[in-house]
């Protein structure tokens, strides 16, 4: 009984005049959330397919078709209302330690999605579509791996729509790459160049100024040297300042008095090699007069790491989502989320999920942002605000009725 | 909307690993979804400009047609939630009358005795508030939470406060909570024995070594009170540590794994760095250190809905999460209250679910 109601439902909104008018409907809210302030960074974890595919009886990789286009429901949701990034948690780390024919059919899902979208190139240059892949990509099967970065390469330069595929990823292996990356930066000495041609601090040179000290205890005249500017680097060069003094270095500056690009050049090709130096763990074998000059480490701040995660371009992220009802992170995106983020548990599995689940969740956010613009108060974040601004000039009115509620 | 007979075709060509359509049928399926070219704000500025002259009349309908949809459904969604904040109010008020602690351990005990489990590390996030007394009452708050962390029996129990108040005033903090227990257990020696700390503060637990033998209660509570420096900041003193180690040679880059990491951030939380106790640092102070689970199973927010604000990042990536305020009332005020029968709600919350490892 209960199969054919819902066999009747289904065809009665298979039917055209209501799949018309369902999707008329869709169009006005999502044009109605346009409205409002919007979130610009939103995550999803996509959460359920297996679970979806069991409550129904059918297999694993079918659900997790589904919740593929579950996600493309979604991502026209997003992108048709104003949100700028959709970052997705898609595998995880973790996830390959379940059994191989899942994580093999979920990588040929993912190949073929990526190739396919790569036939389509045209289409996402005209809407400015941008792909990226996050995560550990040195763990992908190289034939993915191509996929992916075929996709990647072809969408690099557009940038209004960003999806962000999480692909091996956990949260914590991302942070430590941003530690890595950020000690790496740091360990990497400054480009000796630099120093010299800009360092206003050691003018003068304590050699020279001992042999004039010495020439007029003599009473004789301190022959003059070349140029002054031979005289500054040269001198800064062994002055005991801690800038790496390369033998050739003298020569490069007396040769190219005070073309600075010169220099720089020179200065950064010798840094190549001089990079393994300070981290080839033999201190003793560097002359204490070879000592690179690094970056001080007390400029690190929060936005230096900020700058070595992988979503170091994207606007902060405004809204997490998850669904089937687990509520913890599962190691997706801590340090993103975990200040101004509003995260939010949804009992749905994520087959299921829709513009109808989503609608709530957004009207939510709509109005904890409408209320914090009012009371500063008050928690919620700033970002999506932009949008709402011109709405609120055209519709004093109703949005002064939405705050009364 | 994709219409039913697009979906089959689309599925069909999934089951076949994407070889029975061409690029090209694949977009003359997709070419009805697509919105116009000529919406596209940026790529093509005259055509657009050239539509929008053709049909003002429209566009300007459609616009107000979504902004009044946009006020509707503000409005109709506010009229529900108020409908359902004030069913939860109620509900609230009815659950705080059955379920009440009456300052009994053993009430609290049989609230919590039929849970299937229990977490080993609870962690609450509270806010300061901006009344006068706001510091008396988050202290009050901390101690009634801690009392009935240790009456259900719970060993560990983190406070995440944003501005870092509470580590300023630990002695004052200590007794408080000293005094919530005795008026839960009565005399010394029944309480249970107390520690608190925070990071980079030394531990205080000036009583224990004035307890004697004659201790009856047998339960710990560790109490570690945490703020936002915990957080980012702390990355970006080991950042700025490995950094200085890497450049004096002491360290490659490549040996910064996760495993190093993990080791270093949960050394913060875990290990207090010395025992301070006010007569004879020496003595106990071997015994009490009990190492503290880092990462909590149980985050209870005390807030309207579900923000981190700045909790320390690393450890929660398994943690259950719980928002006292997702569905309740706020309707007497903005700050969320630290009930009882919140606090109940999160334990049993965390009861049903079910643990998987790696989504």
């Amino acid at each position: 009984m209960s199969t054919s109601i819902s066999r009747f439902r289904k065809w009665l909104l298979a039917s055209p005049p209501i799949e018309f008018a369902l999707s008329q409907l869709r169009d006005l809210l999502v044009g109605a959330l346009r409205q409002g302030p919007m979130p610009q960074h939103i995550a999803f974890v996509m959460d359920g397919n297996r679970r979806f595919a069991r409550s129904h009886g059918i297999e694993t990789v079918e659900g997790h078709n589904l919740g593929f286009e579950a996600l493309a429901r979604i991502l026209e949701v997003c992108y048709k209302s104003g949100v700028k990034v959709v970052t997705i948690y898609a595998f995880s780390i973790e996830n390959f330690k379940r059994s191989k024919f899942e994580v093999d059919a979920l990588m040929e899902m993912a190949r073929v999605k990526l190739s396919q979208m790569a036939q389509h190139g045209e289409i996402l240059d005209r809407y400015g579509a941008r792909v990226r892949v996050l995560g550990r990509l040195d763990l992908l099967r190289p034939d993915v791996l191509a996929a992916v970065n075929r996709a990647v390469d072809m969408t690099s330069n557009n940038g209004d729509c960003v999806l962000n595929i999480c692909f091996p990823y956990t949260s914590r292996d991302e942070i430590t790459s941003a530690i890595r990356d950020t000690v790496t930066e740091y360990t990497t000495p400054l480009p000796s160049t630099r120093a010299s041609s800009t360092s206003p601090r050691t003018p003068f040179s304590e050699t020279h100024i001992a042999q004039n000290i010495r020439a007029q205890a003599q009473g004789t005249k301190v022959e003059d040297l070349p140029s002054d500017t031979e005289t500054a680097s040269a001198s800064s060069g062994e002055g005991g300042g801690p800038k790496p003094d390369h033998p050739n270095r003298v020569y490069e500056n007396g040769s190219s008095f005070s073309s600075s690009s010169t220099l720089h050049l020179a200065g950064q090709q010798q840094q190549q090699p001089q990079d393994k130096t300070p981290t080839s763990s033999e201190p003793g074998a560097v002359p204490n007069k070879d000592s690179p000059v690094f970056m001080s480490p007390e400029t690190i701040t929060r936005q230096t790491l900020d700058e070595h995660l992988l979503t170091h371009d994207n606007p902060p992220l405004d809204l997490l989502v998850r669904t089937s009802g687990v509520e913890r992170l599962s190691d997706f995106l801590l340090w993103q989320c975990h200040e101004n983020t509003e995260i939010v548990f949804l009992d749905i599995l994520w087959p299921d999920f829709d513009l109808w689940h989503f609608l709530p969740v957004l009207i939510g956010w709509q109005r904890r942002i409408s209320k914090s613009k009012k009371n500063p108060d008050a928690e919620g974040n700033f970002d999506g605000i932009e949008a709402s601004d011109s709405a609120e000039e055209v519709t004093p009115t109703s949005n002064d009725k939405v705050k009364d509620l | 909307m994709v219409s039913q007979r697009h979906k089959e075709l689309f599925r069909d060509d999934i089951r076949s690993r994407g070889t029975r359509l061409s690029a090209a049928d694949r977009e003359k399926i997709l070419s009805p979804y697509l919105p116009d070219p000529a919406d596209l704000p940026r790529r093509a500025p005259q055509r657009r400009r050239k539509v929008s002259r053709k049909t003002p009349i429209r566009s300007f309908l459609k616009l107000q047609l979504n902004l009044l949809t946009y006020a509707f459904i503000h409005i109709l969604f506010g009229i529900v939630t108020r409908v359902f904040q004030s069913y939860h109010a109620v509900v609230d008020r009815i659950f705080a009358i059955i379920y009440y602690h009456h300052r009994t351990p053993e009430l609290i005990r049989k609230d919590v005795k039929s849970l299937k489990r229990l977490p080993e590390h609870l962690s609450v996030i509270l806010s300061l508030r901006k009344e006068d007394d706001a510091l008396a009452i988050l202290m009050d708050e901390v101690a009634e939470l801690a009392a009935w962390t240790v009456s259900s029996g719970i060993p560990v129990l983190s406070v995440y406060e944003k501005t870092g108040v509470l580590k300023s005033c630990i002695p004052i903090l200590h007794q408080i909570i000293r005094s919530k227990l005795s008026s839960y257990y009565g005399t010394l020696a029944q309480q249970p024995t107390l520690q608190l700390f925070a990071p980079h503060h030394p531990i205080y637990n000036q009583q224990q070594s004035r307890a004697p033998s004659n201790r009856q209660n047998a339960a710990t509570l560790t109490v570690l009170l945490l703020s936002a420096t915990d957080g980012r900041e702390t990355f970006v003193d080991l950042t700025k540590t490995l950094a200085e180690m890497s450049q004096s040679g002491k360290l490659l880059p490549e040996d910064i794994t996760l495993e190093l990491v993990d080791a270093e951030i949960s050394e913060i939380t875990t290990q207090p760095t010395t025992t301070m106790s006010a007569e004879g640092a020496t003595r106990g102070s071997n015994q009490m250190i009990s190492t503290v689970k880092p990462e909590p199973d149980l985050l209870l927010i005390f807030g309207p809905f579900l923000k981190l604000d700045g909790y320390p990042p690393w450890h929660i990536r398994l943690t259950e999460m719980f928002c006292t305020g997702g569905r309740s009332s706020r309707i007497a005020s903005s700050d969320e209250a630290v009930e009882y029968h919140g606090f109940l709600r999160g334990l049993w919350h965390y009861a049903g679910a079910q643990m998987r490892f790696g989504r």
